[in-house]
């Protein structure tokens, strides 16, 4: 989830009334968003990633606004700009959207926060600018002849944050940007660029020109977006033109010209949704009056009228995450205060009960806690060498990872055993006997199955000291199966994993179901053991 | 020290003369005498006849008995007295009479000595022969440290675990597992989670290196998600206006437990409901690996399926949850889950430790559950297990829910 720190003054200012830190806090958290801490000048919120129109200072200062009852819905009004945009199709970024903004007053708060705001929507909303890139420059740099056209490599730009002027190339080989974002273009021979009588202006979706660029004189701003999904450009768009609008700034729209046709854009009026009071009261749970419902609409920026049986519900553009009547619901309970509920337990009757494989896992558990052996639990991922190679035991075959953040855990253990021993090794400078176990899961792979896999329960035991012996750990095993009721026998096995003539396969019902045995000190020096060891390990579900 | 004594047929010759010194005395009298005579004067005749034979004290004839020389001394005589008073008696006639068996050693029993004296050990021995009530018990240090014990236990992190599971299941919730080993399609896909979310990244999911696909069962119920997510299918949706059914049957690791609520969910039939299943189980995501962060972590979390159920009986079960954990307070803010609307997370107030966030929940939203086959509201919640756990082991470090620290687990003390 987005985390976002914000200047608190500048927040405190777009509210335009006196808050004390604690108010700040408590309101911003009924909201949704997270403060994750606070200073003097500064608060960081961590925002749930469905809800960018709070990412931006300003979106979140309007929501607080709208929550405290200081302002009330907002029908965002869009003046003709008379810009036109002459675009043709670019399959490698085929959407676009712009807009103007007028009468900016630049701060060094707005600045900031502009930079912010694109950084935070092109990483989120834009999947790292591939879904959406923005581009916002000082409109009175631009001539009005703007186009969307492809440029060829050796077209020149003069990148913001730089000192001279490049190929469109050479952009993305030499500067960081370029370099962080190149791959977006792979593959194309010519680049998409917006130009106007005086050239390429801007180069998405990685860099702007240094001629458009926003500075604390820029009085008119031209706001350009591009990107591979139409949806998310002009919600991004919408996104961005309401939260200047909140300091004052007038969105004007531009044409965006395919040939004959043509699109405007932002496209600001409010959708609606007609919703039953008794719709609402089944899913929150409560009996609200239709005026507690408006009331509650209106704290969370919605415009609502009473339209006889039915409230006609408007919603703002900027509200991109409303996709079902639900998410409204939501924000009714939001709106009521979630803290405000007083919370009911239904009279439900279901009779509970504990999964089969964990009932018998927790009676083996404490069978062997009875045998005096400390419980262990392990991780599932682990790696081939602890598996096979330490283990002195075959390759075989397992789930592997493809994405493994660190050699050590690479794939998903398909025997326990290994973990035992791992943990004898962490521990030798630890009092003996060490006797250990652990009940947990392995997985192996099994081509019949959907997941073309099998979590299996498996127990493993292991007992170290100085007599531990293989008739010690039959002892433990016969033990165990007598107490659990079945039947079993020995067979002599040969792994070398234990010494020759020292282990065995334990068979039940015809079925291997495990082994037990002496370990190799051949798998002893491997792990650098000084100590005779002797495990089992029986594969649960098999018995 | 006494170290031997008589036996009854030595106590008899210590009082009536050994047999030898018997038919000697009665030789000594009249000489000699006819040897049926003789046997009958002396009880144990030929003990008698073969030692004063052996003595040359006494010559037969077979039909007469002649005294040749009346012993001035019978030593074997002296030594039954001797030892009978307690006195040293040379080793070669303690030998014969041993022979003999008219004495025997006196075995002493460890506990024999212990008479009148203080003992350390109470033993067996000393109830069976009374002999405890003659001895004195010596004092212990009762602060002397002993050896030290290592009780066979369950994990501590477990009894964490445990405590849930029971008090879940006596709640009316039934225990639910699935493969750690998931298609897409559980993990996320099912979830209305779209393709393109974030979470589903390489950064966010394990993915299996091969086999790298699943198996497609329900050809219809993935049309119904597939559809969904394009346009809403019939659940009144907009939909994310998008889906890619060959990520959805992409292998990973079960990157949250909601895999197996949407599993439950797709197996519920109209008699089951109403409903409550919990899941307690592992769950991966590649990560840092510090004292806060690790790949691979447990999840804790359920539903409740039933006609009727509300936003408000969710907050009504997050309470009982509270209460199960031991919290005194519970406060609940608004929050954000791709499969749950409405969404909120439950933070709890504990005396030692203030507020605390606890877990989050919702109700799932009707793109979940309608293509699952379920008309009616599921709310949906989890509890963070592992975190609650490290806050009722007093720990700071991850880690020890899965620690290799052998010292630590044996000394951890168990969990109230």
């Amino acid at each position: 989830m987005p985390i976002i720190t914000h200047d608190k003054k500048d927040l405190l200012n777009l509210i335009g009334t006196k808050l004390s830190t604690q108010e700040l806090e408590e309101v911003i958290s009924l909201i949704k968003p997270n403060v994750e801490s606070s200073t003097e000048t500064e608060i960081v919120l961590e925002v749930t990633p469905e809800r960018p129109d709070l990412f931006g200072i300003e979106g979140l200062s309007r929501a607080i606004k709208l929550y405290l009852g200081l302002s009330g819905f907002k029908n965002y009004q869009v003046l003709n700009s008379k810009l036109n945009i002459k675009a043709t199709h670019i399959p490698k970024r085929p959407y676009i959207a712009a807009a103007v903004i007028r009468n900016v007053s630049m701060t060094d708060a707005f600045i900031k926060s502009l930079m912010n705001i694109q950084e935070i929507l092109a990483e989120s909303i834009g999947r790292k600018r591939k879904k959406v890139a923005i581009g916002i420059h000082d409109l009175d740099g631009i001539s009005q002849n703007i186009s969307y056209v492809e440029a060829n490599r050796d077209e020149k730009i003069f990148p913001l944050g730089t000192n001279e002027e490049m190929t469109l190339i050479e952009v993305l080989e030499k500067i960081p940007k370029g370099k962080e974002y190149g791959h977006l273009l792979a593959g194309v021979e010519k680049f998409p660029v917006f130009k106007d009588a005086n050239g390429i202006f801007s180069f998405p979706p990685i860099i702007n020109s240094d001629r458009t660029r926003v500075t604390e004189k820029t009085k008119n701003l031209f706001v350009e977006l591009t990107g591979l999904d139409k949806k998310a450009v002009l919600q991004t768009l919408n996104i961005i033109v309401t939260n200047f609008a909140e300091r004052g700034c007038i969105i004007e729209s531009v044409k965006i010209f395919y040939g004959d046709k043509f699109e405007v854009t932002p496209e600001l009026s409010p959708s609606y949704v007609d919703l039953g009071i008794g719709e609402i009261n089944k899913l929150i749970g409560l009996d609200l009056k239709k005026s507690d419902v408006i009331g509650s609409l209106s704290r969370m920026g919605y415009g609502a009228t009473d339209n006889k049986d039915v409230l006609r519900i408007y919603i703002p553009q900027y509200r991109t995450d409303i996709l079902h009547k639900i998410d409204l619901l939501e924000d009714v309970a939001i709106g009521y205060g979630f803290n405000n509920f007083i919370p009911h337990l239904p009279n439900i009757a279901t009779v509970g009960r504990s999964h089969p494989i964990e009932k018998l896992s927790n009676k083996v558990r404490n069978l062997l806690i009875g045998f005096g052996f400390q419980e262990i639990i392990r991780p599932i991922l682990t790696n081939r060498r602890n598996m096979f190679d330490r283990m002195c035991a075959k390759q075989e075959n397992i789930i592997e990872l493809e994405n493994p953040v660190s050699e050590e855990y690479a794939c998903l253990r398909n025997w326990l055993l290994p973990s035992l021993v791992e943990v004898l090794s962490a521990n030798k400078h630890v009092e003996y006997p060490q006797n250990i176990f652990e009940v947990g899961d392995a997985v192996i792979p099994d081509y019949q199955e959907e997941t073309m896999s099998k979590t299996v329960r498996k127990i493993s035991c292991s007992m170290s000291h100085s007599k531990a012996s293989y008739d010690e750990i039959k002892g433990v095993v016969e033990s165990l199966l007598k107490q659990m009721g079945t039947d079993y026998a020995f067979k002599e096995n040969s792994s070398s994993t234990f010494i020759e003539g020292r282990q065995a396969s334990i068979v039940v019902k015809n079925n291997i179901v495990g082994f037990l045995g002496e370990i190799n000190p051949e798998v002893l020096d491997k792990w650098g053991l000084e100590m005779p060891c002797a495990a089992f390990e029986i594969e649960l579900e098999k018995l | 020290m006494k170290r031997y004594e008589l036996t009854e047929e030595g106590k008899d010759y210590l009082k009536n003369g050994l047999p030898e010194k018997r038919l000697v005395d009665i030789l000594g009298k009249s000489k000699s005498l006819p040897f049926d005579e003789a046997k009958t004067s002396v009880d144990n005749f030929y003990i008698a006849l073969q030692w004063t034979l052996k003595n040359n004290w006494v010559k037969s004839t077979g039909k007469e008995l002649t005294l040749i020389t009346y012993p001035n001394e019978i030593p074997q005589q002296n030594a039954l007295e001797k030892i009978d008073r307690d006195e040293e008696v040379d080793e070669n006639l303690v030998d014969i009479l041993l022979q003999r068996k008219l004495i025997k050693k006196i075995v002493v029993s460890e506990a024999d000595k212990l008479v009148g004296q203080e003992i350390t050990n109470l033993t067996p021995q000393l109830l069976k022969s009374g002999l405890w009530k003659k001895v004195k018990f010596k004092k212990y240090d009762v602060n002397a440290s002993v050896a030290k014990i290592y009780p066979g236990k369950l994990h501590a992190y477990r009894q964490v675990i445990e405590e849930i599971r029971e008090k879940l299941i006596g709640l009316g919730f039934v225990e639910a597992k699935g493969p750690l080993v998931e298609l897409n399609f559980w993990n996320a896909d099912a979830l209305f989670m779209p393709s393109d979310h974030p979470a589903r990244g390489i950064h966010d999911i394990y993915m299996v290196k091969e086999p790298k696909e699943g198996k497609v069962l329900d050809k219809d119920l993935w049309r119904r998600v597939g559809d969904t997510h394009e346009k809403g299918w019939i659940t009144g949706s907009k939909g994310w206006g998008s889906w890619d059914f060959e990520l959805a049957k992409r292998l990973v690791l079960r990157s949250q437990t909601t895999a197996v609520s949407a599993r439950t969910l797709s197996k519920l039939k109209s008699g089951d409901i109403p409903h409550k299943m919990f899941v307690i189980d592992r769950v991966f995501r590649p990560d840092v690996i510090d004292a806060k962060h690790f790949i691979e972590f447990d999840q804790c979390e359920g539903i409740v399926v039933g006609e009727g159920l509300t936003f408000r009986h969710l907050l009504g079960y997050l309470k009982e949850f509270a209460q199960i954990i031991g919290a005194e307070q519970v406060r609940f803010k608004p929050s954000y889950f791709p499969f749950t609307e409405f969404s909120t997370e439950m933070y709890v107030y504990f005396k030692d430790l203030g507020w605390v966030e606890a877990g989050g929940s919702g109700i799932l939203r009707p793109e979940v559950t309608m293509p699952l086959g379920v008309e009616v509201p599921v709310l949906a919640w989890g509890i963070g297990i592992g975190r609650l756990a490290m806050l009722k082991l007093g720990i700071n470090d991850i880690r020890y829910l899965i620690s290799d620290n052998l010292d630590w687990l044996r000394n951890k003390e168990m969990v109230k």
